[in-house]
This record gives structure tokens, C-alpha cells and sequence, in this order.
């Protein structure tokens, strides 16, 4: 069958060509993030960014030298976001595929009736289908591969010197992570491919006899059981976005609606002509013929439409949530800033404040530690601090034990790190300092958690001078005397801010960082969504050529064919974005829920300008792809007289 | 038509039939009701004849093709081909039946677009595996008389062609029987007449069995007898007519 495969590939290079293009485009994405990663993997700082550690062992462990690099050599940030672009990338193609397969099948029922017709066994049908996509496969990945392994220099020269990357990086030996990504995008294909390969055997010889090829409305039980687990999947995994995940609720926000889109996608088939019928609800009070038409093609094919839908569903959804889901991330992260900061002015800067009027200066050391456990050792920020004054300059109330304590070899931890790794007061946590000196800390006291404002780790302000001398306070907590006006001593000190445009600013650090992972982590997925879209209209539309010859020869117009283009292709479209919509609101309900408890006054920022943004490109890519193929259809129809002539 | 049709179904003929049509009914059921498309057809084909199938729209003679042919079921009754019978059988060992044994010709969408004339052709051998051979394969083009053509893609055809490449392919599994569907209801009348002609002489030289639907006369004159089908059942029959007298025949029926 495979010489029937490559021939009927050249045939529907349009059908294909979507596929093409969107294989292409994933195993790019795999492959760049493949080839950074082994980039990242290949580093070796130089020895002195590190420090080598024993762990501790134990529990049959055997104690183990590892390097930890500080945080001027660290990579793991990049490696962190490749490995979150990969999963996305992955994740998508996976799903473009599917349905680009499945629309492909839909669409030649009347040929592959006709194959059954003259002899074929269903199963040779289905290799034929797995065939095709294997050809289609084949090509796509090599041409992905290639054209990361192009690329690899620029992104990684773009990556180097950065937060993320404070290095210089450069590319490793390709074959291994290309032959991991063009693996990997055969085997997605093959996934994508055989669900649209078994309907494909299941097409009946008569289908060959039925111009209107229209499909069967009735989805499988095995779809509809698949659809109805992972939303019983998705709606766990939305409860559990609740206050005491704490750190957990942010990937869960980003990872609840890529399990959401799988249940909606695979009962799109039921789901979206019901939604179909209430959007439909003006569009034929309003229009005439055209709409009607519309909401019957829309109806009348449940399984084409829902293949239409599919990745403007998954685009809005799961970029939507993570841009709602990281703006109220920042809102409370502004929130627990501000109720942290209890001096009035903050200086920036590590020069010594010694102004009249000043009542005392809280200039912590950040220093770094690596904490050592049984069969780890990681990498900490810590905070050398006076308690007697930083406990009135930051909010450092004690949960347990005194922190006037801390003195000599000892520790504060906050109630976040005590809760991960067990700390109570009284424990002590082994150390190594950047100085390569072991210490062993005792647990003084668990203070309550102030992200941005307090490390985990806090020690005495003697203990961090004497492991690190280099160190210097980057950003000072100031009380002015008593009678002195915080707004006038702001003015004679340089580098000084009022405490709240210093949170402002914090907030909009954070806010800062989070677009940037938003474009790293969105931008391949929207670019490569925006193909799917486009890609998927234009097999739709290209596929109507008899429908729109007949409707012609019946005296629609060509413009009313093309409204009836333009209400079929808005009508899908909202659809998918008001079933994204509507998982991106519950999806930031719960988050935000889960981050304000416990901290009053949170700000609520929608980013109402990117959200609206992703819709209206969602629904201008939709109706454009179809209009433009539809215009063409219709000029190159306009001299063509018959419903006579044949493929 | 004579006044005294016999009535179906005719009298067992002493040769085992190429196909058998016994009490056949078939019910469409759908939301509007049901529909018996067939009420109860029960016809011995005997081998190397040629049958036209004639009636009104709606009168259910493709359905009974397509009940004949095994590609749909019908509501109760039996097929049997050359003594297999098509109820029995799942749909692999169908598929394998109806590619040793039938051969198909439809008005429109005959053949795979992206195959040439040659590879069209020779699909059915690659379907059961075996290797075509090169001269099987020409051979038959020459008998529709389209040697020169093996390389073109359908496309390139007129419509004559690509039903000629149609027969072409049915006849290279030399099948028993032949289905075809108003094989010639988009052609003129000029090519028409040479796809019949092509049918006749599938009877005439290979003794291969044809059941054609037709609602053409002048089609229908080529066969052997034409059955006229009405409201689901067989009604009467003529045997080696002329246009002239099945064309009256039929407008008596949609009287």
C-alpha cells in the first residue's frame, strides 16, 4: 500500500501541506529546544563559578560529589523555559496533527469508498492512511531538523548573556537532540495519524456511490469516554488550584487548560454545535439567507467544524490562562511585597547611608549557600541581617522561636522552606558557603513568608560578612528619626525611593519577567497556532469547490457566498473562543482565589489589552483564511459551467 | 410489455445462477418514518447474461444493485454468488469476494485521480498482492481500445475514456459479474454506445454475468432482457426489445 500512499500524498498536496507545514513547524520547536538544551548541557563553566559538594547520604545513598555552579554560571533557568517550550510545542503539534489527519480523512470519504469499492480490506486502508503520514512525516521532520539546526546559532547567541543564561553559549554536537526531535515527530504523527487512520477503515464501499459525502454525525463511545475522563482530569486538577497548593497553583493554571482542550477537543463533536446553535441565534435574526446557511454548514458537519475549531480553542485557552493566571501572579506578588515593607523609604544600592535624620538603615548582604541534603545539594539565597532592625523595617514575624537568637551559626528559614523540607526550630541544616567553608545551622526561627522582600534563608549579619566579604547590599530598608519627614529625607538621599513607588517598581519587575517568559514560552505556540488556524480553513475552504459551483449555477452571488464564508468562519470562531474564554475565566477565578487568601487589598489587573489582542487575531486569521481561498474558488468558478465536471 | 408477464420469480433455471436475489426487502428507517425501498424482489441472474434494471426515480433499482452487490444489507432476503452466500460473510472476506468477483461501473468517480490510467488499472491485482503483469494490463487497455493512454492521469481523459478505464479495471480481475450504475448517463450517445458495446461483449466472448441500472432505453436495448422495477418490486420483463418498445414500456409504468 505504500506506492498507493506516496501517490495519493502528491494528489492532496493541499490537504497534506497543512500537515506539512504544521510537522514542519513542531519539530522545529522541538528541535531547537532540543539542540539549546544539549547546549546548556554542554557548558562547563570555569571551576571557580562552582563549588564541589558532598551530600550527606544515608538511607543506603552513598554520599556523592556533585558541582553546584553559583548563580553567575547558572543555565538552569534556560533549561527550565526550553523544557517548558518543548512540552507546549509537543503538546500542540500533537493536536494540530490529529486534526489535520482527521480533517484530511474526513474529506476523501468518496475516494477511500471507492478503494473499499475495488478490493481493499479496511486494514489495507488504514496502512495506506498511516502510510501517507509517514511520507508526510518523513519529509516534515527532516525539514524542521534542518532548518533548527540552521537557527541554533542565532537563538543561542540571543540566549547567552542573559538572566536566564549569564554565559556564553555555544552549539553541541547536533545529531543527538535532532534525531530526538525528528523521533519525536514521527512518532507524534503516528499518534496524530491513526485515530483518522481507523475511521478511514471504517469508510463503507457504498460512501464511493455518495456525491454528499457527508459524514456520519454520531461520534464513537470511545471518544466520548476519552473526552469525559480528562474532563473529569481537568475538573481535579481545578480543584486542587486552591490556597494550600501555594507554589504549585501556577503550573497548574498553565497545564489544567492544556488537559481542558483535550476534553473539549475530543467532544468538540457534541459540544460545538450546541454552542454553534446559540451563537447562530443573531447571526440568523440579523442576516438573510447567509447566515442561515452558515449555522446549517456549521451544524450539518459537527465533526469538520469541530476540526476548525480545534486550535483556535487551544490557542485562547491555554494562552489566555497563562496571561491571566502570571498578571495575577504579579498582583499578588505587588500585594505581598507591600504588606512586607514596613520602612518608609527604600535605597537602592550598596553605598553606605549616612544622612541626618536617619534612625537606622537595614542593609541585609545577600550572600548564597548551598544547602546539602542526604542525595542533593542546592543552590539558596540567603539574607545576612541585624534582627533588631530588620524586624522593624520588614514584616519578620516569628511562627516559632525567637529571632532575636540569631547570632553566631545559626538561621532563620521562612514558613515556606520549613514547610518543604521539614525544618523546625532547634534542627540544624547542614551548609557549604561560596568560600567553600561547611557550616552547620540551627534553626533559630520560621518567620512568615515575604516573597521579593526576604529570602528563605536568613543569617546573621556577621555569619554572611565572614563567608562572603565581597558581598554587598544591593537595597536598604531606611527609618527615619523621629520628627523627620520620610517625603523630605527621600530628597537628600541618593538612590532613595518612598516604599510604595519602590513595591511599584518590584511589581513591575515581576511583570517585566513575565512577559519575557510569555514570548519565549508563547510566541513559537501562537506563531505555530496561527499556521494551524489559517492551515485548516484553507483545506476547509479549497475542499468547497463543487459546493460553491453549484451554489453559483442555483444564483447565489459571489458575495453572498462569500458572507455565508464570513459567518460560517466567525461563527466557528467564537465558538472556540468562548469555550476558551470560558476556560480562562474559570481558570483565573481560581488562581486568584488561591493567591489573595490570607493578603488584603490584592490590585486586580486584567491585561485586557493582550487577552482582547489573542481573540481578534484568533478571529481575523480564521475568517481571512477562509475568505481568501474562497474569492479564488469563486473567480476560477465564475468561468467554469458545470456541476458536470469531475476531479 | 406483454400483458401476461409471468409472475416472480421466475421458475428455477437447471444451471446454477451467477447471482441470486431471494425474497429481498429493504427498509430505510429515519426520522420522517420508514421507507421500503424494497418489498420482496426474488430474480435468478444465469450466467453470461446481460440484465437491464429499469424503473421510475425512486422505484429502488439502485438500492437493489447495491443489495446485489453486497455493499449494503438488506433488510431481510439473501444474495448468493455463485453459490456463496453474501450474508454470512464479514466485511474482509466481502471485500475479498467482491474483488475476485465483481467488477463496478458508475456514472461519475470511477477512478483514483492521483493514478495514472495504467496504475487505475492494474489497482485491483496490487490489492490482492500480486505483482501486475505488464501484458495483463495492456492487454485489457487494448481491449477498451485505449492502448497509447496507459501513462495519462484521468484528468486528462474525456469522460468516454475514463469509463473505458473504468471497464478496463473491472475486466483485468476477469470477474464473474459486472455492477454497473448508469454507466453511461453523463456520455453522448456516440460514446455511449461503445461502453455498452464493451459490456455486450464482456457476455458475448467471456460469459462474465452484467446487472446494469439504467433509465435509458437505447442503453437498456443491449441487454439480453430488462427487468422493470416498481414501487420495490419486479413487474415485468422484456426480452431482447428495441428502444422504442422499452421506452413505451416504461412510460406505461409511470403512468
Amino acid at each position: 500500500m505504500f506506492f498507493l500512499s506516496r501517490q495519493t500524498v502528491g494528489r492532496h498536496r493541499s490537504l497534506y501541506a497543512g500537515s506539512f507545514v504544521a510537522l514542519a513547524v513542531g519539530v522545529f520547536l522541538l528541535g531547537l529546544a532540543a539542540t539549546a538544551t544539549a547546549a546548556t548541557v554542554a557548558y562547563h563553566g570555569p571551576a571557580s563559578a562552582s563549588i564541589s559538594v558532598t551530600t550527606l547520604g544515608g538511607d543506603g545513598t552513598p554520599p556523592q560529589t556533585v558541582k553546584v555552579p553559583l548563580s553567575d554560571a547558572d543555565v538552569s533557568g534556560l533549561q527550565t523555559v526550553l523544557s517548558m517550550v518543548g512540552t507546549i510545542s509537543g503538546f500542540i503539534t500533537v493536536f494540530v496533527i490529529a486534526s489535520t489527519f482527521a480533517f484530511a480523512v474526513a474529506s476523501r470519504r468518496q475516494e477511500l469508498g471507492l478503494l473499499r469499492l475495488i478490493g481493499a480490506t479496511p486494514r489495507q486502508i488504514r496502512r495506506m492512511v498511516l502510510g501517507e503520514a509517514v511520507v508526510v512525516a518523513l519529509a516534515a521532520s527532516l525539514t524542521g531538523a534542518v532548518a533548527a539546526q540552521l537557527a541554533t546559532p542565532f537563538l543561542l547567541s540571543k540566549a547567552s548573556y542573559t538572566e536566564l543564561a549569564p554565559v556564553k553559549l555555544e552549539p553541541a554536537s547536533p545529531w543527538v537532540p535532532l534525531a530526538i526531535a525528528v523521533g519525536a515527530g514521527l512518532l507524534v504523527a503516528m499518534l496524530g495519524a491513526r485515530s483518522a487512520a481507523r475511521r478511514a477503515g471504517r469508510v463503507a464501499p457504498i460512501d464511493a456511490l455518495r456525491e454528499a459525502a457527508l459524514e456520519p454525525p454520531r461520534i464513537g463511545p470511545a471518544r466520548i469516554v476519552f473526552g469525559l475522563l480528562f474532563l473529569a482530569g481537568a475538573i481535579t486538577m481545578l480543584t486542587l488550584i486552591r490556597p494550600s497548593s501555594d507554589e504549585g497553583a501556577v503550573p497548574l493554571a498553565m497545564f489544567t487548560p492544556m488537559v481542558i482542550v483535550i476534553a473539549l477537543t475530543l467532544l468538540a463533536p457534541l459540544v460545538v454545535p450546541l454552542v454553534g446553535r446559540v451563537w447562530a441565534l443573531p447571526l440568523v435574526a440579523w442576516t438573510q439567507v447567509s447566515g442561515r446557511l452558515a449555522r446549517s454548514n456549521v451544524l450539518a458537519a459537527p465533526r469538520r467544524s469541530a476540526s476548525l475549531a480545534a486550535p483556535i480553542l487551544a490557542i485562547s485557552a491555554i494562552a489566555g490562562s497563562m496571561v491571566l493566571s502570571l498578571s495575577f501572579a504579579a498582583d499578588s506578588a505587588e500585594a505581598t511585597i507591600r504588606d512586607a515593607v514596613r520602612a518608609p523609604i527604600v535605597v537602592t544600592g550598596a553605598a553606605p547611608v549616612d544622612v541626618a535624620g536617619v534612625k537606622a538603615v537595614d542593609a541585609g548582604l545577600p550572600v548564597q549557600l548551598v544547602r546539602v541534603a542526604a542525595d542533593y545539594a542546592e543552590l539558596e539565597d540567603a539574607e545576612g541581617i541585624d534582627p533588631g532592625i530588620a524586624a522593624q523595617t520588614r514584616d519578620l514575624t516569628e511562627l516559632s522561636g525567637k529571632l532575636s537568637d540569631l547570632t553566631g551559626n545559626t538561621v532563620a528559614v521562612s514558613k515556606e522552606m520549613s514547610g518543604f523540607e521539614g525544618y523546625d526550630v532547634g534542627d540544624e541544616i547542614p551548609v557549604v558557603f561560596a568560600d567553600q567553608a561547611s557550616v552547620k545551622l540551627r534553626v533559630v526561627a520560621v518567620v512568615k513568608n515575604a516573597f521579593g522582600v526576604n529570602p528563605s534563608f536568613l543569617l546573621p549579619l556577621d555569619l554572611a560578612r565572614k563567608h562572603a566579604p565581597d558581598a554587598q547590599a544591593e537595597r536598604s530598608f531606611v527609618l527615619p528619626a523621629d520628627g523627620v519627614d520620610p517625603g523630605e529625607l527621600v530628597k537628600r538621599l541618593p538612590g532613595a525611593q518612598l516604599a510604595a513607588d519602590w513595591e511599584a517598581d518590584q511589581a513591575e519587575g515581576v511583570r517585566k519577567g513575565n512577559r519575557v517568559g510569555l514570548v519565549m514560552l508563547l510566541g513559537p505556540a501562537a506563531l505555530y497556532s496561527a499556521i494551524a488556524i489559517a492551515n485548516t480553513l484553507l483545506m476547509g475552504s479549497l475542499q468547497r469547490r463543487q459546493e460553491f459551483v453549484t451554489s453559483r449555477l442555483l444564483g447565489a452571488t459571489p458575495a453572498q457566498l462569500r458572507r455565508m464564508v464570513l459567518w460560517e468562519s466567525s461563527l466557528v470562531g467564537a465558538v472556540a473562543l468562548s469555550l476558551g474564554t470560558a476556560t480562562t475565566v474559570t481558570v483565573g477565578v481560581l488562581i486568584r482565589h488561591a493567591m489573595t487568601a490570607g493578603v488584603a487589598d490584592v490590585p486586580v489587573t486584567v491585561p485586557w489589552g493582550i487577552l482582547l489582542g489573542i481573540g481578534a487575531l484568533c478571529l481575523i486569521l480564521a475568517v481571512g483564511s477562509a475568505l481568501a481561498p474562497t474569492t479564488y474558488l469563486l473567480r476560477v468558478a465564475a468561468g467554469e459551467t458545470g456541476v458536470q465536471q469531475r476531479e | 410489455m406483454t400483458a401476461t408477464a409471468p409472475a416472480y420469480p421466475f421458475t428455477a433455471p437447471a444451471e446454477p445462477p451467477a447471482l441470486l436475489l431471494d425474497g429481498i426487502t429493504k427498509t430505510y428507517r429515519s426520522k420522517a418514518g420508514a421507507v421500503d425501498a424494497l418489498r420482496g424482489v426474488t430474480y435468478h441472474f444465469a450466467r453470461g447474461s446481460f440484465t437491464a434494471v429499469m424503473g421510475p426515480s425512486g422505484s429502488g433499482k439502485s438500492t437493489l444493485l447495491q443489495c446485489a452487490a453486497g455493499l449494503d444489507h438488506p433488510t431481510t432476503g439473501t444474495v448468493v454468488l455463485n453459490g456463496v452466500t453474501l450474508l454470512g460473510l464479514n466485511e474482509v472476506e466481502l471485500t475479498k469476494l467482491r474483488r475476485a468477483e465483481m467488477g463496478f461501473v458508475f456514472q461519475a468517480y470511477n477512478l483514483l485521480p492521483s493514478l495514472t490510467v495504467y496504475d487505475n488499472v492494474a489497482l485491483p491485482l496490487r490489492l490482492t498482492g500480486r505483482r501486475p503483469a505488464r501484458n495483463d494490463v495492456q492487454r485489457v487497455l487494448e481491449q477498451v481500445g485505449l492502448e497509447g493512454k496507459a501513462k495519462r492521469r484521468p484528468a486528462e481523459l474525456s469522460g468516454g475514456q475514463q469509463q473505458r478505464v473504468a471497464i478496463a479495471r473491472a475486466l483485468i480481475t476477469r470477474p464473474s459479474v459486472f455492477f454497473a450504475d448508469e454507466p453511461t448517463g453523463a456520455l453522448d450517445s456516440g460514446t455511449s454506445r461503445q461502453i455498452l458495446g464493451l459490456l455486450r461483449e464482456a457476455t458475448d466472448r467471456a460469459g462474465q454475468t452484467v446487472v446494469m441500472v439504467t433509465h435509458d432505453p437505447v442503453a437498456a436495448a443491449y441487454a439480453d432482457r430488462v427487468l422493470f422495477l416498481a414501487d420495490g418490486l419486479l413487474t415485468g420483463h422484456l426480452d431482447r426489445a428495441t428502444p422504442a418498445q422499452i421506452a413505451a414500456a416504461m412510460s406505461d409504468l409511470e403512468r
